[in-house]
């Protein structure tokens, strides 16, 4: 018996000697934050840039050289993501995780072309890359978009990137645009995918116009980070088609109910004094209402109600709509009517040109079919949707004017 | 089998009647207690006034009372008159003993014995006086809110601070001998009519079956009558304070009480033991409650936090945020050890300030403990030899283990971590979640005298809800099921 | 102390919860999304309205005769040889299940936490947690499910939770999937993979008493079913028609998926840890379950001491198949199909020769 227990024993510690495999110390790994995929030299490759963190720059535990850059960028080839981690370990010291990655940048080069779609499939398939991880399809080159990239604010590129999205999701200037989200709607083959657009290089002619109806680029500024995001790149099938402002990526945002919106700050034209504009929060409170009539011959009735509430933030003409009501109906009239254009406008060329729509509503039209079989014989995107009868409706059931009463008279103070 | 035989020639051996000539007895005396060469055993010879016959008392003159000896039997025998012996002596207990057995027994206990000339019966008296210090406050248990009385070293002490407190005629005081060479009283004190038959029966079995010369203490009994010697966890509670050990007798649990030990036994016992204290119940519900959510997080932190570490940041990095897995890596990156290494390092370093300040004659204590550990961690983080991070995971490992208030408990939670840390080492969370399941399932298998170690949680019983959490002290109608009492209703329901 | 016996119903419902429920994790639902993409979680709703009928038909027939287990009831009604030879049957198929199960489980901790391990070191550490935690006992089996059970429970529902926002309730549509007719099929011929209601009434005598086993498995029946078709159908809303046939283990996916806030974006460690609880519980019951049924069928006391072997030969067998995908779409699913005609006949044949013999009047 006590033999037994010995052996036993022996037997248990050398189990023990098994356990090294998965182990890796935390500074033998080198963290990615950020994954850069542009087109490769050949047909199917891809020139896969990865941005890794320095540890030792920005935190005062030990307080590390401070003249180190705060990341290392590394850019090799490979076939898909996975394997090209191994390469570029032949000049990377450390073990290569992407366990961090927050943002996958994709060049507007590679989006456009059809491999984009064979390189994603990769990346469903490690765990690695989390489904959370946002795409944001860059104008130029990946690695250049990268290198130009200098916040000044946020020295650690993680944070940088946690807030920038964070931030430019919330205000709805681009889409929320997870690895998830791809892959449900380009698996669904119905509706378009919108990804996120950014630049680090402005464009010289600089178009005029309102504050959103830019695309990244365009945006006139001075000073700070050359980087900008907006705008939305538009997928279809897991290809780039189109980039869609940011005046409609917002309409984007309000008619579709599964992307989160919180509240867009928004410029319309003053309907009384229409040499100004009138500056909002634009809120959507309760979902909007898509309500899907399916004739199987014939066009297609979409109805579409979308309640939301405007707060009022600054009135340059200074006309009263806080305490005459006649001037508040006329603001909202046209506050509707812009939206309701702007909507319009965005729903025929989705019809027309894209022949799929950007809003997810092909979901509302599966309560008419009993199975998948039936519902892809339908075909949305070819059938159902290019014929539908489309009506949007925008109303604004809240208006607010913030905590001021009135403006100051500017009259009286210039006098 | 064998000592069974040698048990019953030893009692023959001492079995012997008293003789009616007092110089046999003296003689006989003088060898059985050497008393040539023993300085404290002392015999005073005197002639008795009501029979003029020669009488000797025999004594231990160190654990006697002089004064009481002089005033209550050396002067009655010199000066009273009377019948016989008992009618002289006017002290409170007298008894007749006919063998040297007893003899021995009762000299040895503090007795003084008195031999008559003509007679063979002697007579005990009993004016024992050992040392002992008084009543002090409870310095391993201490509480703020509620009685700061702890047990001291004497068994009379001891019993009349548990019957202060426990006002019932049913409170028993059952008396076991144990040890052959000296004998030694083990009390058991429960109430007659709560306390459940058959445990009552297997605690008295083991303390009958205990073989050794000596029984010391509590200490030692604790390990002469458990279950499982092997066992990394204790199932037998040890407390100082007899507001605790009158709680328990109130349940219908058994308490165990000796001379020479501060503190009592308590039999059966549950998880839930080691994991209360007395003041959870003198506080109000709320607050009693939170106490117990502090001390549970406390438990968990305390056995786990090392090791959880070692198996995220060696196998599962993802997990840790960005900023902090950015913050830890910098500050590894010139540690020279690997991390399982440099979290054993650090601990062991806790557990030898831990023993050294226990054994540090008293004034030294406070000073070296605070001032080595801080020292050390310091030193030993500013000389890249660990991580600051583990001086983090280590302190707060070591100082929860502190709210674990059971010395026993204590060292198990002590040893598991190390168990777990090893666990966490080798296949990250995977073998650590199966290692923490076995511990756990071996715990779940444990019984404290046939009482399952997580009941009355599970296995169910009536009980008065008083596992993680109590209720409020109107809402506890019933005992605690698990130990069976007699009478299982605690409160009478309107 | 009087009794052996001291489990009552919340420990019976803890196993129950922990035996099945965690079938809600592992590739189950891969299995089913195969065949009717969105609308698989109605194939467990069919499954479980095929397997409720001979459930409760054999917990009648257990209550007719008194303190008999399953093996002792099929001895006792189709005598000695047919039973031995059905016993070894149920025995042979559940332990073929198991071992194919296991097998299944461990490539999921391989694949997801530790890619570089070799299957073989995980399958023996696995089944050696299991094997020492079957030693325990069953009583020990079941305070430690009770005590375990909420921490797994709270986690998953608070996955649950954490999800909510991310579901789309139109991908519930269209409502039959693939079709009426291939829910139909599939939940018909998988209706053993609820074949371990069938195999925990090797237990029927092992709780304080037989009242205890016919309430706390009625009540875990309903609160199985109804865990399992909740997360079927969260997983269904979650990921869209197409997308949900392609993954593996759905419950891994969503824990990857989710996060606490900006600050602890990859948590699936911390639910992998209550995961991982659940199905060492899991096989430690399944273990000690089918020890039971070859103990009784072979008249071996002692069963405990068959869990060594039985654990060895799991492994054993459990690494000869190539890999995952094969193990789960290919032979696991055979299996079932095989062994629901035995699992579902089995309480319909013991009831018709009772009735035949007599024996239900008589009691």
């Amino acid at each position: 018996m006590r033999k037994l227990k010995y052996s036993l024993l022996l037997s248990l510690i050398t189990l023990l000697l098994t356990g090294c495999y998965d182990k890796t110390e935390l500074e033998q790994q080198a963290y990615v934050v950020a994954i850069g995929v542009d087109k490769g030299e050949k047909e199917n490759t891809y020139d896969l840039t990865y941005q890794i963190a320095n540890p030792e720059v920005g935190s005062s535990i030990t307080g590390g050289s401070s003249d180190e850059a705060p990341f290392e960028l590394v850019t090799v080839q490979g076939i898909d993501f996975m394997t090209a981690t191994a390469t570029a370990n032949s000049f990377v010291a450390k073990n290569i995780t992407l366990d961090h990655t927050k943002v996958l940048f994709v060049s507007e080069e590679l989006a456009r072309s059809e491999s984009f779609l064979r390189g994603m499939q990769g990346a469903s398939r490690t765990s690695e890359i989390r489904r959370q991880v946002n795409i944001v399809v860059t104008k130029e080159d990946t690695r250049t978009f990268i290198e130009t990239n200098q916040p000044q604010l946020e020295t650690r590129p993680h944070k940088y990137y946690q807030l920038m999205l964070g931030r430019s999701t919330e205000t709805g200037i681009v889409p929320q645009s997870t690895i998830h989200r791809f892959f449900q709607l380009t698996e669904g083959d119905a509706d378009l995918f919108l990804a996120m657009y950014a630049t680090t290089q402005g464009e010289d002619d600089k178009t005029e116009g309102n504050v959103d109806e830019y695309i990244a680029g365009q945006i006139p500024k001075e000073g700070g980070n050359p980087t900008q995001f907006m705008g939305a790149a538009v997928f279809k099938e897991g290809k780039m088609i189109d980039i869609l402002n940011g005046e409609e990526t917002r309409i984007a945002l309000i008619l579709d109910n599964t992307l989160d919106m919180k509240d867009l700050l928004v410029t319309f034209q003053d309907p009384i004094n229409k040499e100004y504009q009138v500056a909002g929060d634009l809120s959507k409170k309760d979902e909007t209402k898509v309500e899907v009539d399916y004739k199987k011959e014939g066009p297609t009735k979409i109805d579409v109600t979308v309640p939301f509430q405007l707060e009022v933030l600054a009135v340059p003409s200074l006309i009263d709509y806080t305490n005459h009501k006649k001037h508040r109906e006329k603001l909202k009239e046209s506050v509707e009517g812009e939206l309701q254009e702007t909507a319009d406008a965005l729903v025929k060329k989705a019809q027309e040109e894209y022949g799929s729509d950007p809003f997810y509503w092909s979901i509302y039209i599966r309560s008419q079919f009993k199975t998948i079989e039936e519902y892809e014989q339908a075909d949305w995107n070819k059938k159902i949707w290019p014929n539908a009868d489309v009506t949007i409706n925008f109303d604004m059931n809240r208006i607010e004017f913030g905590k001021m009463l009135k403006d100051s008279d500017l009259e009286e103070v210039w006098d | 089998m064998f000592p069974f035989v040698k048990k019953k020639d030893k009692q023959q051996s001492n079995y012997k009647p008293i003789n009616k000539k007092l110089a046999t007895n003296d003689k006989y005396i003088g060898q059985l207690f050497s008393a040539k060469i023993n300085s404290d055993f002392a015999v005073r010879e005197i002639v008795a006034r009501y029979s003029e016959e020669k009488v000797a008392i025999y004594y231990y003159a160190t654990i006697v009372n002089g004064d009481k000896l002089y005033k209550g039997i050396i002067r009655p025998l010199l000066e009273n008159v009377g019948k016989d012996l008992k009618e002289v002596v006017t002290l409170e207990s007298i008894n007749e003993v006919n063998t040297f057995e007893d003899v021995v027994e009762h000299i040895n206990s503090g007795k003084a014995i008195i031999f008559e000339n003509g007679n063979d019966t002697a007579y005990s008296v009993d004016i024992a006086q050992f040392q002992e210090r008084g009543i002090e406050k409870s310095e391993n248990e201490s509480i703020i809110k509620g009685p700061k009385e702890a047990f001291t070293e004497s068994l009379n002490t001891n019993i009349s601070l548990i019957r202060k407190r426990f006002h019932d005629k049913q409170l028993i005081n059952e008396t076991h001998k144990i040890g052959e060479r000296s004998k030694m009283e083990v009390n058991m004190l429960y109430v007659g009519d709560l306390v459940n038959g058959e445990i009552l029966k297997n605690v008295k079995d083991r303390i009958k079956n205990i073989t050794a010369d000596n029984v010391r203490n509590i200490e030692i009994l604790e390990q002469h009558i458990e279950e499982r010697p092997y066992s990394i966890v204790p199932s037998i509670l040890y407390t100082e304070r007899p507001d605790n050990a009158a709680s328990y007798i109130e349940e219908g649990y058994i308490v165990l009480l000796m001379d020479n030990s501060p503190a009592c036994l308590v039999v059966p016992i549950t998880f839930w033991a080691f994991f209360h204290s007395p003041e959870d119940r003198y506080l109000r519900f709320l607050f009693g409650n939170f106490t117990r959510i502090i001390r549970f997080i406390a438990f968990f932190i305390t056995v786990f936090v090392s090791s959880i570490y070692v198996g995220i940041s060696t196998f599962h990095s993802q997990m840790i945020p960005p900023d902090l897995l950015l913050a830890i890596t910098s500050a590894r990156e010139r540690v020279p050890f690997p991390l399982i290494l440099e979290v054993l390092l650090m601990e062991v370093a806790f557990e030898l300030i831990r023993e050294a300040g226990i054994r540090i004659p008293n004034p030294l204590g406070p000073t070296i403990g605070i001032v080595g550990a801080l020292i050390l961690g310091q030193a030993a983080v500013e000389a890249n030899v660990i991580s600051p991070i583990i001086v983090l995971v280590v302190a707060l490992s070591g100082l929860t283990s502190f709210a674990v208030v059971d010395v026993s408990m204590n060292y198990s939670i002590r040893i598991s971590r190390f168990i777990f840390i090893f666990a966490a080492g080798w296949f990250g969370m995977f073998s650590l979640t199966g290692a923490f399941l076995l511990w756990m399932m071996y715990l779940a298998s444990l019984k404290s005298f046939g009482v399952p170690f997580f009941s009355p949680l599970s296995p169910g019983y009536k009980s008065p809800g008083n596992n993680l959490f109590r209720k409020i002290v109107k809402k506890e109608i019933w005992r605690s099921g698990n130990v069976q009492p007699k009478d299982i209703k605690k409160k009478q329901t309107n | 102390m009087n009794t052996d016996k001291t489990l009552k119903t919340k420990e019976l419902l803890a196993i129950i919860l922990l035996f099945i429920g965690v079938k809600m994790s592992d590739s189950t639902a891969a299995m089913f999304s195969q065949h009717a993409q969105n609308a698989y979680w109605l194939i467990i709703v069919v499954s479980l309205l095929v397997m409720l009928p001979p459930f409760f038909l054999l917990l009648y027939l257990l209550r007719k005769f008194k303190d008999k287990n399953l093996i002792e009831l099929i001895e006792h009604l189709l005598g000695n040889f047919i039973g031995k030879f059905t016993g070894f049957t149920i025995f042979l198929l559940s332990f073929a299940l198991m071992i194919l199960d296991s097998r299944n489980y461990v490539e999921e901790i391989k694949l997801l936490y530790f890619p570089e391990s070799p299957t073989a070191s995980i399958f023996y550490i696995f089944i050696a947690v299991c094997f020492f935690g079957a030693k325990r006992g069953f009583e020990t089996i079941g305070v430690t499910s009770w005590i375990i059970l909420p921490f797994i429970k709270i986690s998953m529902f608070f996955l649950g939770f954490l999800i909510l926002g991310q579901i789309t309730w139109y991908r519930i549509f269209p409502i039959f999937g693939n079709g009426l007719d291939v829910i139909l099929t599939q939940g018909i011929k998988k209706a053993s993979i609820f074949s371990e209601f069938i195999i925990l009434t090797i237990a029927y005598t092992s709780f304080r008493n037989t009242k205890i086993f016919q309430r706390g498995s009625k009540i875990g029946f309903a609160l199985v079913s109804f865990e399992l078709v909740f997360f079927f159908l969260l997983y269904a809303l979650i990921f869209d028609y197409n997308s949900i046939e392609k993954l593996a283990y759905p419950y891994h996916d969503i824990t990857q998926f989710v996060n606490f806030g900006d600050f602890f974006t990859n948590v699936e460690t911390f639910f992998m840890v209550f995961w991982l609880s659940a199905a060492y519980l899991r096989f430690i019951i399944y273990l000690y379950l089918i020890a039971m049924i070859f103990g009784y069928v072979f008249n071996v006391k002692e069963y405990e001491t068959l869990l060594l072997p039985l654990g060895f030969i799991t492994v054993t067998l459990g690494l000869l198949t190539e890999n995952a995908v094969i193990n789960e779409l290919y032979l696991r699913e055979t299996l079932l199909t095989i062994s629901t005609p035995v699992f579902v006949l089995l309480p319909v044949l013991l009831w018709l020769t009772a009735l035949i013999k007599g024996d239900l009047k008589r009691s």
